[in-house]
């Protein structure tokens, strides 16, 4: 089925474009994002089950983008009469016009931009979902969590709770000008296992996860991976800690993910390069990896929780190749930096939700694939590991460091698995080093959208990344 | 509006319910250089609703929450609590009672001028001592007046207009073509001028020394000093494992009466929660759920005294007075700046992204500056990482007895920890 575009904002729409002509006989550029976005969040385990309509991405808002004399400026609300737009127009022009008071005062001067171009440009998307969270059947959701969750309990005799959540969320946005009039709707869910165990003390968390664009049969997906999550809290009972060093490792996809999401993701947002604030912006052109390695961003790269129609400045999707066979082509940019530097915005200018500023973030990011198998990979290593699910991760875009947190690590002696497991991890290293030592990677790719991304320590916004099994070297503690 | 939704909720015959109304009028401004990128104004009220659902045989209980609208009419309000009644009963918890009115009342507070607020952060900032070598490159202000009112279903109806700050600063610092940032993000009521600059000066000689490091050499154990805000994250895993929800859990084996370690040869910690800390952005007489916020001894000299969290884990853990802490202060320490500051340590002063996992006590964090002390010789060093486990470090941490305030957290100035893994970066 489509997913259904929001009947509210539908209903606004027309008092929205008045209140932009209002707006614009004052202001140079006027534009508006309305958001309506409603899902559910169930967290069930042995100890506690709650149901809620908050997801990261829930929200119903306004928020109005003006420029003056290269001066931009936004006011965000959630309180819009669509028979009033005139009221409206003033109490955003005139809360405006007091920062502007302050702001003289202060003596501050301005960061002049040139004005967004506003062409004519209709789109109306609602993309394909099985299921609605509106509509869903939670009370079914809850049990099937539930057994989930006691099923958990029964397959690891250390096991002290084994938590389920599911969320999923009808996002609807809607984004006009006085040229412009696009409509989105989509859905996208995403659900985990938190399993925890507890032996003498030892406690130890295992995390298994699901995602994609789609509704909540999604959560089908949930069961299979209790296996791994038993396996995987057994394994880190048992793991000993690394001996530090540098080593050849193979990243699972997930790592593989975490690395791209950290190494160029943050490193191409272009919203930085305004601000001088990352080493890419001098080595567009130049090599950064290896021939192996090729990098895509955009929402177009994948079918997953940040596959969007367009973005929150309404510049339509994209697909960008950032590296290429160890050239870094381009990075990701949001329209007013693009703006700011002479380049086409590639649709990455995204806000936590209407209350937020844009910047410009990831949607998907992924390593391409090679050609070579995992068991060669292992073949091929000496001393090395191969590193499975991924915690968090930190980068450093104008000093290139790297800091990724990562589950476990497998040991490989001799081009073989021994058996032996270390845990936890911290990857460290130089971003050129790490991409620059990528010698293989796998046929087979897959994308991970069930965490959030920030900019600094705020601006949380969903992302997915992912790619294939990869073989590198790293500094591993 | 919220009468509205008083009305509908009684008239609903569920078993109770929690409104929690928050209304913000916030200021933002971003910096690029000192020249102003965009400034941006909100005006917004979320109003979320929570509803509980008692089994009729009175062996369970159920909740559920969901946002409405400050535009939302009747018809969707009633829609809304309808499904939230439904959607209650599909949980079942343990029964625990909700939160009752205290005699204590809350002050109310008063507005906050956004204006002056704004106006303070930016002067602050562009009174900082930049140079060629240091200066800041973007910053990004914003400033809120906020008003928090709380009514439940069991009578507590309480107000709170206070205003709430942050401020995000990129500082750079160059030397022969090559430049480097440190971040900062802090968080206030309003503007402590004085304690920005102060900070941002010091961020600015860590940039110069991080210039000039060298990688870190140390492969192996040493000991480790923590003299900034990433201390807050070591007692926070104290302060996270006092709370009734991971005790409830199993997720953290502290008892009541008892050491939180084994043998301890190094200082003990006390916690302590607080109802209020000068400027603290957390300064909250209740909680969200209407739990009067009380200075509370959590830990005293190691022992595990009272557990404290949301009103279902206190209810199961028995708890009487329980709430989630806002406001935190540790001491304990015994030892003065120059005792810790003895023998061969590493003390690390930036990092990447510093973490201490409350439930596994695994700590993490990839070096951006350190420097390496032996007796007088000090050299700031860079990269490399440090890990290990506070289960391991507990014990003969040391502490400062002097103390410094993070925003919500008074922690000692200095800790100690013992026989850390570093990987060194020159390997």
């Amino acid at each position: 089925m489509k997913a259904k575009f929001s009947d509210y904002l539908s209903g606004i729409k027309v008092g929205l474009q008045q209140m932009i002509g209002i707006l614009r006989k004052e202001y140079d550029y006027v534009s508006v994002l309305a958001t309506d976005s409603h899902g559910f969040a169930a967290r069930i385990s042995q100890r506690s089950r709650s149901v809620g309509g908050k997801t990261m991405t829930t929200e119903r808002g306004i928020v109005v983008r003006v420029c003056k004399s290269g001066q931009y400026a936004e006011y965000a609300f959630n309180k819009f009469d669509p028979s009033a737009p005139e009221k409206a127009a003033t109490e955003i022009a005139g809360a405006l016009e007091a920062q502007l008071i302050m702001l003289k005062l202060a003596g501050v001067k301005t960061y002049k931009t040139p004005l967004l171009p506003d062409e004519e440009q209709t789109l109306f998307v609602e993309k394909e979902t099985q299921q609605l969270p509106e509509t869903a059947d939670i009370k079914a959701l809850v049990e099937k969590l539930g057994e989930i969750s006691d099923k958990g309990m029964t397959l690891n005799e250390n096991a002290i709770e084994c938590i389920v959540s599911a969320q999923s969320t009808h996002i609807c946005k809607m984004f006009l000008t006085e040229q412009r009039d696009l409509c989105q709707s989509y859905v996208y869910s995403e659900g985990a296992i938190f399993m925890v165990v507890n032996r003498e003390g030892n406690t130890q968390v295992a995390y298994e996860s699901v995602s994609g664009l789609g509704g909540p049969e999604l959560f089908d997906g949930l069961e299979g991976k209790l296996d791994k999550a038993a396996l995987t809290c057994a394994e880190l009972l048992d793991a000993e800690r690394i001996e530090p060093g540098e080593y050849e490792i193979i990243a699972s996809p997930e790592v593989t993910g975490l690395i791209a999401h950290e190494a160029f993701g943050h490193g191409v947002e272009m919203d930085m390069f305004v601000k001088n604030r990352a080493l890419g912006k001098d080595y567009i052109g130049k090599r950064v990896g290896s021939d192996k390695c090729t990098m895509h961003e955009g929402a177009l790269c994948a079918e997953n929780v940040t596959s969007y129609a367009f973005d929150d400045e309404g510049t339509l999707a994209g697909d960008v190749t950032e590296i290429d066979h160890g050239i870094l082509k381009t990075g990701i940019c949001d329209a007013l930096s693009a703006l700011r530097l002479g380049v086409q915005p590639t649709g990455n200018g995204k806000r936590e939700n209407f209350e937020h500023k844009v910047y410009t973030r990831m949607t998907n990011t992924m390593f391409d694939s090679g050609t070579d198998s995992l068991e060669d990979m292992i073949a091929s290593i000496r001393h090395g590991y191969l590193l499975e699910g991924m915690e968090s991760g930190m980068e450093d875009p104008k000093h290139w460091g790297i800091q990724c947190i990562i589950k476990m690590g497998r040991e490989i002696k001799d081009g073989k698995l021994t058996g032996k497991v270390v845990a936890p991890i911290i990857m460290t290293g130089y971003v050129p080093d790490l991409l620059g030592g990528i010698s293989m990677l796998s046929p087979h790719r897959e994308v991970f959208g069930s965490g959030g991304c920030g900019k600094g320590y705020k601006e949380w916004v969903k992302v997915a990344d992912g790619g294939p099994y990869l073989k590198t070297k790293a500094r591993l503690g | 509006m919220l009468e509205k939704i008083k009305q509908i909720l009684n008239a609903s015959g569920v078993y109770g319910w929690e409104i929690n109304d928050v209304k913000k009028n916030g200021w933002e401004f971003y910096f690029i250089r000192h020249e102003l990128d965009q400034h941006r104004a909100k005006n917004v009220e979320h109003v979320t609703v929570k509803v509980y659902q008692m089994a009729e045989d009175g062996e369970s209980i159920g909740f559920a929450s969901e946002e409405i609208a400050p535009t939302a009419s009747e018809q969707e309000i009633e829609k809304t609590v309808s499904d939230l009644a439904y959607r209650a009963t599909l949980v079942k918890n343990r029964p625990f009672t909700l939160t009752p009115p205290s005699e204590e009342k809350a002050a109310e507070g008063k507005a906050s001028d956004i204006a002056d607020i704004s106006a303070d952060f930016i002067r602050a900032v562009s009174e900082l001592p930049e140079t060629e070598g240091e200066d800041i490159n973007s910053y990004e202000i914003f400033v809120s007046d906020v008003i928090h009112r709380l009514i439940t279903s069991t009578g507590i109806d309480e107000t709170e207009h206070y205003p709430s700050s942050m401020i995000e600063v990129v500082v750079n610092a160059r030397r022969e073509g090559h430049e480097i940032e440190l971040y900062r993000n802090y968080e206030s009521g309003s503007c402590d001028a004085a304690g920005l600059k102060r900070d941002l000066i010091k961020t600015m000689n860590y940039g110069r020394d991080r210039l000039i490091a060298e990688p870190t050499p140390v492969n192996g154990k040493i000991d480790v000093l923590f003299s900034t805000d990433n201390a807050c994250q070591i007692y926070s895993y104290f302060s996270e494992r006092m709370n009734a929800a991971l005790v409830y859990r199993q997720m953290s084996d502290y008892e009541i009466g008892k050491s939180i370690c084994d043998d301890f040869t190094g200082d003990k910690v006390t916690v302590k929660a607080l109802r209020e800390l000068a400027n603290s952005s957390e300064n909250h007489a209740f909680d969200e759920e209407g739990a009067v916020i009380r200075d509370t001894v959590m830990i005293e000299d190691g022992i595990a005294k009272q557990f404290v969290g949301g009103r279902m884990f206190s209810c199961y853990l028995g708890l009487e007075n329980s709430f989630n802490p806002t406001n935190i202060e540790v001491t304990g320490g015994t030892r003065t700046e120059q005792e810790l500051r003895t023998g061969k340590y590493l003390e690390a002063v930036e990092f990447s992204d510093f973490q201490v996992d409350e439930i596994t006590g695994d700590i993490f964090g990839e070096i951006r500056l350190a420097y390496l002390h032996d007796g007088d010789k000090v050299v700031p060093v860079t990269g490399g990482s440090l890990s290990g486990s506070m289960n391991d470090f507990i014990g003969s941490m040391l502490m400062s007895k002097n103390s410094v305030q993070y925003n919500s957290m008074k922690i000692p100035a200095l800790t100690l920890l013992r026989n850390v893994t570093v990987t060194g970066a020159d390997n």
